[in-house]
């Protein structure tokens, strides 16, 4: 029989007549403890051994413990204070009596508390009486402690278990494993047992050569943590993105595309924000210093949304009461938002005239000069999203918002009448944190008004909404600061580190 | 968004209804007004978005609160006296020739109503005034006014006109001193401030009286006629670049005072022969309390609201809204014409009409509906590419970096040893930020590996291996495109390790290409941000787009690291 070295030298220390215990076999074996307990369950399974297990329990003073042995339990040094003092009869005063046992601090505390509960006396509007019959010296806590204290047994597990809740011990089982060679086993060593081969490393030697079948492996500590690798991962904010763009392909919606440096006429004048509109001044956006200007604008449209400006649409329509000048239009800024991929989209520049029904959406960076906080970046990734169809409703809208956000887990949606230059009826969306229950705006939205639409040629109705897409990330994952996820800034150990999203 | 401070006692007050503070939180959430929280003086900070301008005080959100209550239905208009005072315009600066004003009698100004006019006033400055631009409010105490009819029978008047900066002078408000206006926009507290309204024109704006020059618009008002809780009778007045802005704003401070008590009386505004377009000659009677008409048709409502409603609930509706609708058919449709009263400023379409239908029905009332219409979703093929890019690399052990597109010209250029003259990636005129806010951040970055650089420099104390990688845009000066700029998406890659060398650079831009079906070639170049002899211009198919190598020591030694990088940079569209 081929046996693992282990294996064989347990077998070998073990005896049919005498129970040994696994400290006895491990150290006659010359193996660590859990070495030989493992090639002793190994042997067991083949029937050469037996292993009777017991639990024992073993029971050690503490600190405490060892301290009273010494010193005498409190209640004991307080009913001996009071005797002395004449606490048989009349009561004494407690105070005196604490000072006399020379207890101070916990131990007063515990010296009463015991005091009374194991019936030495009793303590009454300060005074201590003491029972005369009491017999202090055969105290049953006292008597275990030093029984335990020089290494003898306790079997009143009533004591055991005061002086446990007293702190004054740590009990503790232990199970205790003796072992016997069974008749297979005293055959087996009889026949004769030689000890199998180990290997660490399977080696494609051992493979090919078919030695494998005559090796043991070693056994590795499988718990222990392995060397440190660096993985590649997408960054936490583009695996938001991604699963936005996910959610809305579901949904069918077509992914826009277009510049990121764009005329203000994209991103402003086409969705009827006035030039005099406060976001419109430089301190809200990024305008270029050099280049500053787009060469061409379609000019049809640049009449059309000038007169949409001036003179509003339709027969009782109005227009803003503001200058609109057409140079001011074709300056050039990084885009506030993506809406100005909407505003081409819409107006066939990027894809040709589109007809009803349309879903589209973008997510990608737009650029606010808005004050840097934990919340707000100079750049941050814009969801957009906008359907087109013959006829559209707030129900519509309330709808796709709803199927939208119950994928990120954010239900309850509360709409607020708000208001956009470019959109009528308006609504700031309102959902429930799934973890802290508060009620947070979550996106803005709206059905675009006629001023913006008309004039890039679309009679159809066409709602759209926007939100930033960290805002949705932080809510998901719980970051707290946005300057810590998205820029030069990040912290690598945040990247490696940042539980996965899906 | 705009912010009013709001005394809740003085709602209860207005409004006439006993709701608590947390009854009446609620009522103004439903309004769309939302509060912010409590001032020192326990008033509710209030916010609301910038269209419902006629609620910039207490009094005009009480207004609104009492047709939410139903308490007022449909349109008010508050009755006028005739004028007996006329404001006759004779040569203001061309830059700013506008002016309207109203009377308001009979007043008893505690401190909360002074306090509440000071902040219509500063709030309207803020968002229909444009910062004072467009109008800027002068309200003074009348009785101070001497303004005599020049002829027997006619009204009295005060005059806008023009002033020579430096000619006339008077007391401005908070002052004591005579100055002139030249010297209120250099060293008068409050007038400095608006010294760029003026400090273009030849002559500034200013109104006369009998006695002189009384008040100094856009910048401050005069000494003699301020306001004070003794004053009874008021003078409004309003000058700017646009009449029907300032019309509308005299409406809203109007409405204002009258809810405050007072009589409201009108005003004649005279314009002279030389004033422009349409009102030379012409005589204004103000304030404008007319109202105008929007037609809205039923079906349009219920398309829009997305429910069915009766003429009966449109027209009820509507009046709680604080407006008037008259149900019409016209060609055997319903339609509703709708009177919108004088104080709003943000009805410009029948949209806007059924937008205030929707809030008064309550939009939250409405079911909702996935829309019954089928559409193919799908992703654009550049967003596709770069995703396939980014999961190669990351499967190449890179971490995905998402950096900035702004950037700055040290960054950018300069610590990578860099010139923008150079002919190497990275090289080229930058697209530069107008009047930047930051330095940090002053245009856009024309390669990502300085972003890189910067990642790593500031992880130096991270365990290495480092490998970086990020696919985002990049931009330089271009004058053949339409916008004269060429952006682009570039893909960057560092390995940044005590042994980090070209050949692992190399290595891993080989499974890309193989990847992308490209045939790679790495011909030697020289870029100054990388060790020459250690530098190769990266090929695909023959096409140049990018380069790779061994970062330069100085650079590394600027972005303080004490491990060799090699790294690779290319266009994104060179793998289509």
């Amino acid at each position: 029989m081929q046996l693992p070295e282990s294996q064989v030298a347990v077998l070998e220390a073990a005896d049919a007549d005498t129970d040994r215990s696994i400290t006895d076999i491990a150290r006659v074996a010359d193996l660590k403890p859990e070495t030989a307990t493992q090639a002793a369950f190994a042997l067991e399974e083949r029937d050469l051994l037996a292993i009777d297990e017991h639990v024992e329990e073993t029971v050690e003073l503490t600190d405490e413990g060892e301290r009273y042995v010494g010193e005498g339990l409190p209640e004991l040094r307080l009913y001996k204070a009071a005797l002395e003092a004449g606490g048989t009869d009349d009561g004494v005063p407690l105070g005196e009596v604490i000072e006399d046992a020379g207890l101070t601090g916990e131990a007063v505390d515990i010296a009463l508390a015991n005091f009374a509960r194991k019936g030495y006396g009793s303590v009454d509007s300060g005074q201590v009486t003491v029972d005369p019959n009491a017999r202090p010296d055969r105290d049953d806590e006292l008597l275990a402690l030093e029984t335990l204290s020089i290494g003898n047994s306790v079997d009143d597990s009533d004591v055991l278990d005061s002086l446990e809740d007293r702190g004054l011990i740590d009990r503790s089982e232990s199970t205790d494993r003796r072992i016997t060679l069974t008749d297979d086993g005293v055959t087996a060593l009889m026949e004769g047992v030689e000890t199998a081969e180990t290997v660490d490393q399977l080696t494609p030697e051992l493979l090919t050569s078919g030695e494998w079948e005559d090796v043991e492996f070693s056994s590795y500590n499988v718990d222990a943590s392995a060397s440190a690798i660096q993985s590649g991962r997408k960054h936490p904010l583009r695996q938001m993105v991604d699963r936005v763009k996910d959610v809305l392909v579901g949904m069918g919606f077509q992914e826009m595309q277009g510049p990121t440096v764009d005329a203000d006429f994209w991103i402003n004048d086409c969705l009827f924000m006035p030039q005099d509109h406060p976001a419109r001044t430089h301190w809200d956006r990024f305008a270029l210093d050099d280049p500053q200007k787009i060469d061409d604008l379609p000019a049809d449209l640049v009449e059309r949304v000038e007169t949409a400006h001036r003179e509003g649409v339709g027969e009782d329509g109005e227009g803003y009461n503001s200058p609109w000048d057409e140079e001011f239009a074709r300056q050039l800024a990084l885009r506030g938002h993506t809406t100005s991929l909407t505003a081409r989209h819409l107006a066939g520049e990027a894809m040709g005239d589109l007809e009803p029904p349309q879903r589209f959406f973008s997510v990608e960076k737009a650029y606010r000069n808005d004050t840097l906080d934990a919340t707000h970046l100079l750049e941050f990734f814009q969801i957009e999203g906008w359907v087109m169809a013959e006829e559209l409703s707030v129900p519509d809208l309330f709808g796709t918002f709803r199927e939208f956000y119950e994928q990120f887990g954010i239900t309850d949606l509360e709409f607020k009448p708000h208001y956009n230059p470019y959109t009528e009826p308006s609504f700031e969306l309102f959902g429930r944190h799934p973890e802290t229950d508060e009620l947070i705006e979550i996106g803005n939205s709206g059905i675009f008004r006629q001023e913006m639409l008309e004039p890039l040629g679309v009679d159809c109705d066409v709602m759209a909404w926007g939100l930033a897409g960290e805002r949705l990330m932080m809510l998901a994952t719980g970051a707290e600061d946005i300057r810590d996820v998205h820029g030069t800034l990040v912290d690598l150990d945040y990247l490696r580190t940042e539980e996965v999203l899906y | 968004m705009p912010v009013v401070t709001v005394d809740p006692d003085e709602l209860r007050q207005l409004t006439g209804m006993d709701r608590d503070d947390d009854q009446l939180r609620e009522d103004l959430f439903e309004l769309g007004v939302e509060f912010e929280g409590w001032t020192e003086d326990e008033e509710f900070e209030l916010e609301f978005a910038p269209d419902r301008l006629d609620r910039l005080s207490v009094e005009g959100i009480a207004r609104s609160l009492r047709y939410h209550y139903g308490e007022d239905r449909g349109v008010y208009i508050p009755s006028t006296n005739s004028a007996e005072w006329t404001i006759d315009v004779t040569s203001p600066p061309a830059e700013r020739p506008y002016v309207t004003g109203a009377i308001v009698r009979g007043l008893d100004l505690n401190d909360e109503a002074l306090e509440s006019l000071i902040q219509i006033q500063e709030k309207l400055h803020a968002t229909m005034g444009r910062q004072r631009v467009k109008g800027a409010i002068g309200v003074h105490d009348l009785t101070m006014l001497k303004g005599a009819p020049a002829t027997e029978g006619a009204t009295k008047s005060i005059t806008y006109s023009s002033t020579d900066p430096d000619e006339e002078s008077f007391v401005p408000l908070e002052s004591n001193e005579e100055m002139t206006p030249r010297e209120v926009t250099d060293r008068h507290h409050m007038g400095a401030e608006y010294a760029d309204l003026v400090e273009e024109l030849d002559r500034y704006p200013a109104i006369y009286d009998d006695m002189g020059l009384f008040s100094f618009p856009p910048v401050i008002n005069g000494k003699r006629t301020e306001v004070t809780g003794d004053s009874r009778d008021l003078l409004i007045e309003m000058t700017g670049t646009d009449q029907w802005t300032i019309d509308h704003m005299c409406n809203i401070v109007c409405y204002s005072l009258s809810a405050r008590g007072g009589t409201l009386e009108r005003v004649d505004v005279s314009y002279d022969g030389d004033a422009p377009g349409e009102y030379a000659g012409q005589t204004l009677d103000r304030p404008l309390f007319e109202t105008k008409t929007k037609t809205v048709a039923h079906d349009r409502i219920e398309s829009i609201i997305g429910t069915e409603f009766s003429q009966d609930e449109v027209i009820d509706c509507l009046e709680r809204a604080g407006l008037d609708g008259t149900h019409e058919m016209e060609n055997d449709s319903d339609k509703y014409d709708v009177e919108i009263p004088p104080y709003r400023v943000d009805v410009l379409h029948p949209m806007d009409v059924i937008d205030d239908i929707g809030r008064a029905y309550g939009f939250n009332e409405l079911p909702r509906e996935y829309p019954d219409i089928s559409t193919v979703g799908g992703r654009h093929e550049r967003s596709r590419l770069e995703d396939a890019t980014r999961d190669a690399l990351v499967a190449l052990g890179f971490e995905d970096l998402l950096n900035f597109y702004m950037i700055n010209e040290v960054e950018n250029y300069r610590r990578m040893n860099l010139d923008q003259a150079d002919d190497a990636l990275g090289g080229g005129q930058p697209v530069s930020i107008m009047e930047p806010y930051s330095e940090e951040y002053t245009m856009l970055r024309t390669w990502a590996l300085p972003s890189i650089m910067m990642v790593l420099e500031n992880n130096t104390h991270r365990a290495y291996p480092q490998h970086l990688a990020e696919i985002g845009l990049a931009a330089v000066k271009d004058e053949t495109e339409n916008t004269n700029v060429a952006e682009h998406r570039t893909v960057a890659g560092a390995i940044a390790e005590a042994e980090a060398s070209y050949d692992d650079a190399r290595a891993r831009l080989q499974v890309l290409a193989r990847g992308f079906n490209k045939d790679l070639e790495t011909p030697a170049t020289e870029h100054p941000g990388f060790i020459s002899g250690r530098t190769a211009e990266i090929r695909f198919d023959g096409e140049k787009a990018g380069v790779i190598g061994e970062l330069h020591p100085e650079v590394l030694v600027e972005h303080d690291m004490e491990v060799p990088v090699s790294a690779f940079e290319f266009r994104l569209d060179a793998l289509q």
